[in-house]
């Protein structure tokens, strides 16, 4: 966390100025202020956050640029988010050069890397380029960014995990048939002790080593498959006789093809082991543990049907296993329509879960299920300067009277609706108001979003 | 000794790097972004460029048609191919939802935005706790890092 979040925000007069000084930086600026209480205890939040973004292209160069983003808060009433009143944090920020050929790119600062295996922000440098031969190569190497959400006195927890993060990937394209990729992640140079609730380390003694092959094939435009597989390659310590965990952490892999122009079908097929699939975590072992035994399995099934071209229908299954605890099974249908030469977008959905029912611990505490419903319909469109949205989610809990989750309370409602108004080109402004009623909070939210862009902002998915 | 071990490895360094140089792709580089502006909602990529295929990809357009699927699934696609991403999306859009501490959870910054489908919204606190217990996995694969303490603010 920095001592002094609101430093970066002092940036925002040179932002404002960069245009002037060339036309290739571009900005985004949004700033929210959201106020809402809590009854018990009594808290009254105000804070006011600002996300700062700035791309910088052709600096002295085509072919080099810039990127930064981050953001900064302060609460104006009660403390709202750990550990202080003020807070702040560069979400990324590094200098990228992009050569001309071989989709050749190098990168130095604070970026995400997710080359075959794993998400993780990195303060480092890449690198990555096309070979001949079809082979294409990246690699990575620094120092991983820790979200320190926990307060000094824990950070020692995972020191040795803080020092040094790289890997790589290895990928071959195969003509116009597809990909693969052999990839390696390690994170840390020393073993990773998990901790126990009580605070005393763990007899695990991971270092987080992972091993990953991927593939993506897609021979024809309607047919895709895609996936990775992920191996635990650290140095465990010696298993008990008869109890040597899978090195397997995961599969992960889908199918999808295109029966015609409006209807698709994919398949996925998801498994885990929870031993070689947590390694290296030093998160609370109630949660994530690698001595924990068992694996987690999933198959789905989704088919998207282009009705019109407009309307866009989907229906998804999904079966999942848990071992030692059950089965679960998801499934629904949602439709999704868009209306782009009116500006108007809307959609709508159910889902059912059909879960397992959770064994008794005691006498207190008895078995419950997890099954529960899932509605949700929203709504968004624009005309001239005005754009409004709104999105409503109810969801229906099986047993409420059991599930201590639930308090006795059998559903849980949300509603946010938003109201905009684009001032300028580059500035927009905008009120949302939310109702979230559940188990355990009833709290009306009030948000103004005020959004300014500036230069030559070419794209950003918006 | 040193200084003979470092012109050894400044010399293999340098044999090395002109041996890469040779093996380096000859075929240009994408194009950094979409030369036409496209319409608003979820593109599908394959209703203009047809059965073509991405350049230097292989892959066809239509791999990239942003579906229902494509977009619960998008992992694959953007650890092969982030510079395809980058056409069209700028670093930031990634950050709006994969920002590893935020003040502010994506689906109430983009609560404006109900159709890009943000992770976790409504109030999540009670049903993180029944989708937790069925697939456990699932909370891991964003939260789960050693380097990402959220979890343990509560769990702990």
């Amino acid at each position: 966390m920095s001592p002094r979040p609101w430093r970066g925000l002092a940036l925002l007069p040179l932002v404002a100025a960069l245009p002037a000084l060339g036309q290739d930086i571009s900005g985004y600026s949004t700033t929210f202020v959201r106020d809402w209480k809590d009854a018990a205890p009594s808290q009254n939040y105000l804070p006011a956050t600002e996300f700062l973004g700035i791309d910088g292209n052709n600096l002295g160069s085509e072919k080099l640029s810039m990127h930064l983003y981050g953001w900064g808060q302060r609460d104006l009433a009660d403390q709202s988010y750990l550990p202080g009143k003020s807070a702040g944090d560069l979400s990324y920020g590094y200098l990228q050069y992009r050569f001309g050929q071989a989709n050749a790119e190098l990168k130095a600062g604070r970026f995400s890397i997710n080359q075959g295996i794993g998400f993780q922000s990195v303060d480092g440098v890449s690198g990555k380029t096309d070979l001949r031969g079809g082979f294409t190569v990246s690699a990575f190497a620094g120092k991983p960014v820790v979200y320190k959400n926990l307060s000094e006195n824990r950070q020692s927890e995972a020191s040795f995990q803080q020092d040094v993060i790289f890997g790589g990937r290895l990928g071959w394209r195969a003509g116009l048939l597809g990909e693969v990729g052999v990839s390696y992640l390690q994170d840390g140079s020393k073993p990773a002790y998990q901790y126990a609730d009580s605070g005393d380390p763990q007899t695990q003694d991971y270092t987080r080593r992972l091993l990953g092959a991927d593939i993506w094939v897609a021979p024809a435009a309607f047919l895709d498959f895609r996936g990775r597989t992920v191996w635990d390659v650290s140095d465990r310590p010696q298993p008990a006789p008869g109890n040597d965990p899978s090195r397997l952490a995961e599969h992960d892999y889908r199918a999808t093809a295109k029966l015609s122009d409006t209807v698709s079908l994919g398949g996925t097929y998801v498994e885990r082991h929870f031993a070689a699939y947590y390694a290296g975590s030093t998160l609370p072992s109630n949660l994530f543990n690698p001595a924990q035994q068992g694996s987690f399995k999933a198959t789905g099934l989704l088919a998207t049907w282009q009705a019109t071209g407009i309307v866009q229908l989907t229906a998804d299954v999904r079966r999942t296993s848990r071992e030692n605890y059950g089965d679960s099974t998801r499934y629904g249908a949602d439709v999704r329509c868009n209306w782009s030469d009116r500006n108007l977008q809307a959609g709508a959905g159910y889902h059912k879960v059909n879960a397992f029912t959770v064994p008794a611990l005691d006498v207190i505490t008895p078995a419950y299920s997890l099954s529960h419903g899932e509605w949700r319909a929203w709504v968004l469109g624009q005309r001239g300067n005005l754009s409004a949205s709104l999105d409503a989610i109810l969801l229906n809990f099986t047993d409420a009277a059991e599930n201590p989750f639930l308090y006795g309370k059998s559903s849980e409602t949300a509603l946010v609706g938003s109201v905009g108004y684009q001032a300028k080109a580059d500035l927009k402004v905008s009120g949302d108001l939310s109702l979230d009623d559940s188990a355990v909070v009833r709290q009306t939210m009030g948000l103004v979003r005020v959004e300014y862009r500036f230069g030559l902002a070419g794209k950003g998915g918006k | 000794m040193l200084k003979r071990l470092t012109w050894i490895a400044a010399a293999a360094g340098l044999a090395l790097l002109m041996t890469a140089c040779s093996v380096v792709s000859q075929a240009g580089s994408y194009a950094p972004t979409h030369p036409e502006q496209l319409p608003q909602g979820r593109p599908t990529c394959s209703d203009c460029h047809g059965t073509e295929r991405v350049a230097s990809t292989g892959k066809s357009y239509s791999a990239f048609d942003h579906t229902a699927a494509f977009v619960a699934d998008h992992r694959i696609p953007a650890s092969q191919d982030p510079n395809t991403c980058a056409v069209c999306h700028s670093p930031s859009f990634c950050a709006d939802c994969h920002s590893g501490k935020t003040p502010i959870q994506p689906a109430t910054r983009l609560g404006d935005r109900p159709d890009r489908m943000s992770p976790h919204p409504a109030n999540y606190l009670v049903l993180h706790k029944i989708e937790g217990k069925i697939d456990p996995t699932g909370c891991y694969e964003c939260h789960g890092r050693a380097n990402n303490q959220q979890c343990s603010q509560c769990h702990s």
